[in-house]
């Protein structure tokens, strides 16, 4: 079996760590939209412990195994859980079913909130959250998730980090990649003033986009970029979620669906004919 | 008395998403089934993407339906039953999660079911089981003779060696621009019809039990072009009279020399077709003049349901044969080895 597992408690990129001991709302979080099966507790702010699991494409036989032992070893009953986490796409149609599935069915069993978010967002989060131990960001900083999509596509959105502040400046979507390097392109040369981002940073998994694109097209604006490969990490799912979670807000456990931001095949076609045949 | 047990089981193995809540084996609480016919209906079949992600929309809502309508707590559930395989895969793995973290959530076992097997054990739904037993799976994906020599042993005495009986019934009607699923619509015609074109039977070597359907169909198609050709209007009830005879014909024929080879105490008539009304009656008439009891659950229990699925795991349950967390869902899982005390 092609199959690692990356167990450990997280380092703290702030460094401002109350770890498991912490106190705040405590989440369930998980994500398996892309090649990582990823599971995290978060309590206030903070990542209690987290899990990766490399399982190529066969997340859903080791989805509730990873959470049992997650909460097992953190000594957690469903009573100390507050809420679930979970990252909601989009990614792989297979993928982000399970780990939705998954969310749902804990959060209706135990009568727990659910709250998804973005795993795009995830993963950018947990690159901003990598950078920000490392280098002071001046100005915005755009942070760009890429997730293959195969046919030249890739699933992606755009996040500013700009002043310790974390916000989404577009929506998830798949997008042809040379199309959207241009748009980008655009976007970044059309702000000479000071809302010109200070740096690019591609994120995601990168390697499986080697070949198929040049980071360097990103960059004629004269914007320096830099890519962060990154595997998803369940933190940032529990993170974001937890944000949520302070606002109030709750999904609705029944009607939550992935993100899978485009129709099926099927959909597609028999829309395709009924405006051909129409005409 | 001992306290009496509740399985749950879940089955989403093509495109029905349903749950079910079974009370000692065989008492069924609740049985609630989400068809989306409707949905695929407009595409002529079933589209595995949109089936999967129906199930994902409906899960905990059945899941939720059925706990109330059988009138237990999540507390009562003694152990998760799902649909294992054979199915769409990506269909079986929404269940199959679902199951999985219900099974840790509530903190007991769970047990992965063969779908045949909850076709066949339908039959403990309604009545006692008589080994040995000989079963008659027809359905849209199975069409499949299975001896059962004693209780949760699976033996597979002949199966199609290629299309499944549902599968050609769906081939034919669509030849004859009935609507999906076509079933229904052949079955129907076949009765009004007062004519019929006689097709071929295959009844392939003297001792087999397998079927073969792709040939009948051929013959089907055949006709249709030879009357296109000749400008002639296709005598779709004469057509549909004709395919249903030879099926049933064949089906029943093998279905009663199995029985009288093995010499076995009981036929069990299981499965989506197991509705054909010309296949009830035919089978009905040669079993009382065999002196063969025939056992067919009630419809609601022969099309895919998951309360079938809790009566299968009960054979495992009973025997606490359980099965881990790290189960993966098997689109090609073999009957015979989910056989009991294996
Ligand atoms: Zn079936």
């Amino acid at each position: 079996m092609n199959e690692t597992m990356g167990f450990g408690r997280d380092k703290e990129a702030d460094g401002s760590a109350s770890g498991a001991g912490g106190s705040g709302p405590t989440a369930l979080a998980f994500d398996t939209s892309s090649s990582v099966l990823a599971a995290a507790i978060t309590r206030g702010g903070h990542v209690a412990d987290s899990s990766q699991s490399f399982t190529e494409r066969n997340h859903s036989v080791r989805v509730v195994p990873d959470l049992q032992e997650l909460l097992r070893r953190n000594g957690l009953q469903a009573r100390d859980v507050d809420f679930i986490a979970v990252g909601q796409g989009p990614g792989s149609y297979t993928g982000v079913r399970i780990a939705v599935t998954a969310a749902k069915t804990l959060a209706w069993t135990w009568g727990k909130p659910l709250l998804g978010v973005s795993s795009l967002e995830a993963m950018a989060f947990g690159a901003w959250r990598k950078e920000s131990g490392e280098r002071e960001p001046d100005g915005d900083v755009w942070f760009v998730p890429l997730v293959d999509a195969r046919r030249g596509q890739v699933y992606t959105a755009r996040f500013v980090a700009s002043g310790g502040e974390w916000r989404r400046a577009e929506e998830d979507g798949i997008r042809l990649l040379a199309d959207w390097l241009a748009s980008l392109n655009r976007e970044a040369k059309e702000r000479s003033d000071r809302t010109a981002p200070a740096a690019i940073v591609f994120t995601g998994e990168l390697a499986s986009l080697e070949g198929k694109w040049d980071p360097e097209t990103a960059s004629v604006c004269g914007v320096p970029f830099r890519t962060r490969p990154m595997a998803l990490e369940a933190g940032a799912v529990g993170l974001l979620a937890e944000q949520r979670y302070m606002r109030g807000e709750r999904d609705d456990v029944h009607g939550f669906v992935p993100n899978y931001t485009q129709l099926t095949e099927a959909e597609v076609n028999l829309a395709k004919s009924r405006t051909e045949s129409a005409t | 008395m001992s306290r009496p047990y509740h399985l749950l089981a879940i089955e989403t193995s093509c495109d029905e998403t349903s749950v079910a809540v079974v009370r000692d084996g065989s008492d069924v609480l609740s049985n609630v089934v989400s068809s989306q016919i409707d949905t695929h209906r407009r595409f002529g079949g079933v589209v595995p993407e949109i089936a999967s992600r129906k199930h994902v929309e409906s899960i905990t809502v059945i899941l939720e339906e059925a706990i109330r309508e059988a009138g237990v707590t999540l507390e009562e559930i003694d152990a998760v039953a799902v649909t294992e395989g054979p199915g769409l895969v990506g269909a079986l793995l929404v269940g199959v999660v679902a199951a999985k973290s219900l099974a840790l959530a509530l903190n007991v076992p769970l047990i992965g079911t063969h779908h045949i097997a909850g076709h066949i054990y339908a039959n403990r739904l309604i009545g006692t089981i008589e080994y040995p037993a000989l079963a008659l799976v027809v359905s849209g994906g199975h069409t499949e003779l299975v001896l059962l020599r004693e209780e949760g042993r699976f033996e597979i005495v002949g199966r199609t060696r290629d299309d499944a009986v549902g599968e050609a019934y769906d081939k034919v009607a669509r030849a004859l621009s009935l609507p999906y699923p076509g079933g229904p619509h052949i079955d129907r015609l076949a009765h009004e019809a007062d004519e019929e074109i006689e097709l071929p039977r295959a009844w392939l070597e003297p001792d087999s039990y397998d079927f073969s359907f792709s040939g009948l169909k051929s013959a089907v198609l055949a006709e249709i072009n030879r009357a296109n050709m000749k400008g002639e209007p296709i005598r779709a009830k004469a057509l549909a009279r004709g395919f249903q005879m030879s099926v049933i014909d064949v089906v029943t024929t093998k279905a009663l020399r199995a029985a009288a080879e093995f010499g076995v105490r009981q036929l069990l008539l299981c499965g989506g077709v197991a509705a054909n009304r010309g296949l009830r009656e035919r089978l009905a008439a040669m079993c009382a003049e065999a002196g063969l009891p025939l056992l067919v659950p009630p419809l609601r229990l022969c099309t895919d349901n998951a309360a079938m699925i809790a009566a299968a795991a009960d054979l495992k349950w009973r025997r606490g044969e359980f099965t881990p967390l790290d189960m993966k869902a098997e689109p090609q899982l073999s009957l015979e080895a989910w056989s009991v005390g294996i």
